[in-house]
């Protein structure tokens, strides 16, 4: 528990601009396909700025949790395009946190790279299969 | 089995993924306010890039900056940045000791002619032909000019090795100086601090080892992505400063709100860090946020400026007092577009395609 949390718990008005960023980048999005991304974590927001955009962005159709090299949620928010991605680090703390404005997040594709060592794990795995059954 | 070549395959082995790059450079792309294209490249580049030789040298110094760096490490996401380098030689971090520490320098030092990078912590004694600090026989002055020769890049590490230091306060007894005022010939890099923000450290490493060449600096040869914004532009105290709220004691009303520590010696407004946005121990608190002032020690000189509770000298309260709420608010957006003009700066560096 924090025993002195300075945080100022009032909203600072950052965010009327960041959702007007937010819907500029998304209008472009949807006219020419060009994605964006906004760091979180760079801007000076209040605990109470980021559980206000939260709320304002909301919860779309789409929600995913990801275990690699600790936890990440990832969510696409009410507004088809806009997600918000937020990495753990050790210890739970949240290592990076930004609203990508794409039709899918890169981290979920799998990696061609990934996918071949699959591919030779799971062919190794029938052989074994196969030499003792 | 010969040894895997690249850190994708040395890592495949040990069942890491193409996504564990992806969001550890996410969050270091995100540290050094690159963009998510930028992190893309970094993790490619990252996955077929090979182990970076690291010779690390301590002098004049109490520590700090390796216990910060090694406080970077959380068993998980930022541990990765021990797959990535090979810290061939560390006094305190290494299990070997006496000649075969040294030998381990040498070693390194013969197999990564030209590729090693050196990082240093503490500062340098010069007094005395540097007599008031020596390890294995020699003087830092000797070991520093020995290991540097052949080195691809020098990595200052906090305050004491970018510029003296703690131990050259006045009246400065051992002639202590920095790396970049010994070393001439060489790529230097330095990141101050008191200690300096693991991320800075551990994010400038991984972008040398990721686009093979130095990132952007600023005059004081400090990494911009870290040290390119003032503290007190990024401060979420800001706003008070700015309807001229302020603490005049530690333990008035003003402090116990959270207003602006400013006449309390605050030096944000002279201080270029991270320290406002990424924040220490993992992005949970930092100085300002819980009720001290910033010391300002990423700048030359922060202990001989005068005291640290002694307010900075320019008269800025009255800014404070025209239309609160319209500076406020103009301040926020300010800060948005800085922000997402930050992004477009360096999206245009592009240097993952080359
Ligand atoms: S003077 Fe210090 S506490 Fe006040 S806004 Fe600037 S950086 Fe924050
Ligand atoms: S807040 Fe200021 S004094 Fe403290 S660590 Fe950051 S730059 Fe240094």
């Amino acid at each position: 528990m924090n025993l002195i949390d300075n945080t100022p718990s009032a909203l600072t008005g950052v965010n009327d601009s960041l959702l007007s960023e937010i819907a500029d980048r998304l209008g472009e999005f949807a006219q020419t396909g060009q994605s964006a991304s906004i760091d979180l974590r760079s801007l000076p927001m209040s605990d109470a700025d980021r559980e206000d955009l939260k709320e304002r962005l909301g919860h779309g159709e789409v929600m995913v949790k990801l275990d690699v090299a600790g936890l990440s949620e990832i969510w696409e928010t009410s507004f088809a395009g806009v997600w918000w991605i937020r990495h753990f680090g050790g210890d739970d703390q949240i290592a990076a946190e930004e609203i990508n404005i794409v039709s899918v997040p890169d981290i979920l594709h799998a990696h061609q790279a990934d996918a071949r060592a699959a591919a030779s794990r799971l062919s190794k795995i029938i052989q074994e299969e196969r030499h003792h059954g | 089995m010969a040894e895997p070549k690249t850190l994708g395959q040395m890592l495949e082995a040990r069942g890491i993924s193409r996504r564990a790059f992806l969001k550890y450079t996410s969050y270091l792309a995100s540290s050094m306010a690159l963009g998510s294209v930028a992190a893309k490249a970094m993790a490619e580049n990252l996955a077929s890039a090979r182990r970076q030789s690291v010779i690390w040298l301590s002098f004049q110094e109490c520590t700090g900056c390796t216990e910060s760096f090694t406080r970077s490490v959380s068993p998980t996401l930022e541990e990765l940045i021990f797959d990535f380098i090979s810290l061939d030689y560390h006094h305190t971090l290494q299990a070997a000791s006496g000649e075969a520490a040294e030998e381990a320098r040498h070693i390194a030092m013969r197999e990564n002619k030209g590729k090693y990078v050196v990082v240093v912590d503490g500062s340098i004694p010069t007094k005395l032909d540097g007599a008031y600090s020596t390890i294995a026989g020699i003087s830092n002055l000797q070991m520093l000019e020995e290991t540097v020769k052949d080195a691809a890049a020098v990595i200052a590490v906090g305050t004491c090795a970018a510029y003296g230091g703690i131990p050259a306060a006045a009246p400065n007894p051992t002639g202590a100086v920095g790396v970049d005022q010994l070393v001439t010939d060489k790529a230097i890099i330095n990141i101050p601090g008191c200690p300096p923000i693991p991320e800075a450290m551990t994010g400038t490493i991984s972008y040398i080892l990721s686009f093979g060449k130095l990132p952007e600096l600023d005059h004081l040869k400090r990494p911009i992505a870290y040290f390119g914004d003032n503290i007190h532009d990024r401060c979420y105290r800001r706003p008070f400063y700015e309807r001229g709220l302020f603490a005049k004691s530690f333990d008035d009303e003003g402090a116990r709100k959270g207003w602006c520590l400013y006449e309390v010696g605050c030096k944000g407004p002279i201080t270029y860090n991270a320290c406002a946005t990424l924040k220490w121990n993992g992005g949970i608190s930092f100085p300002i946020q819980s009720g001290h002032g910033c010391l300002g020690c990423s700048e030359p000189n922060f202990w001989d400026k005068g005291g640290f509770y002694k307010p900075l000298p320019a008269p800025i309260r009255d800014i404070g007092k025209v239309a609160a709420g319209a500076a406020v608010a103009g301040a926020a957006a300010g800060v948005v577009s800085a922000a997402v003009g930050r992004a477009k700066k360096k999206s245009a560096m592009k240097e993952g395609k080359s």
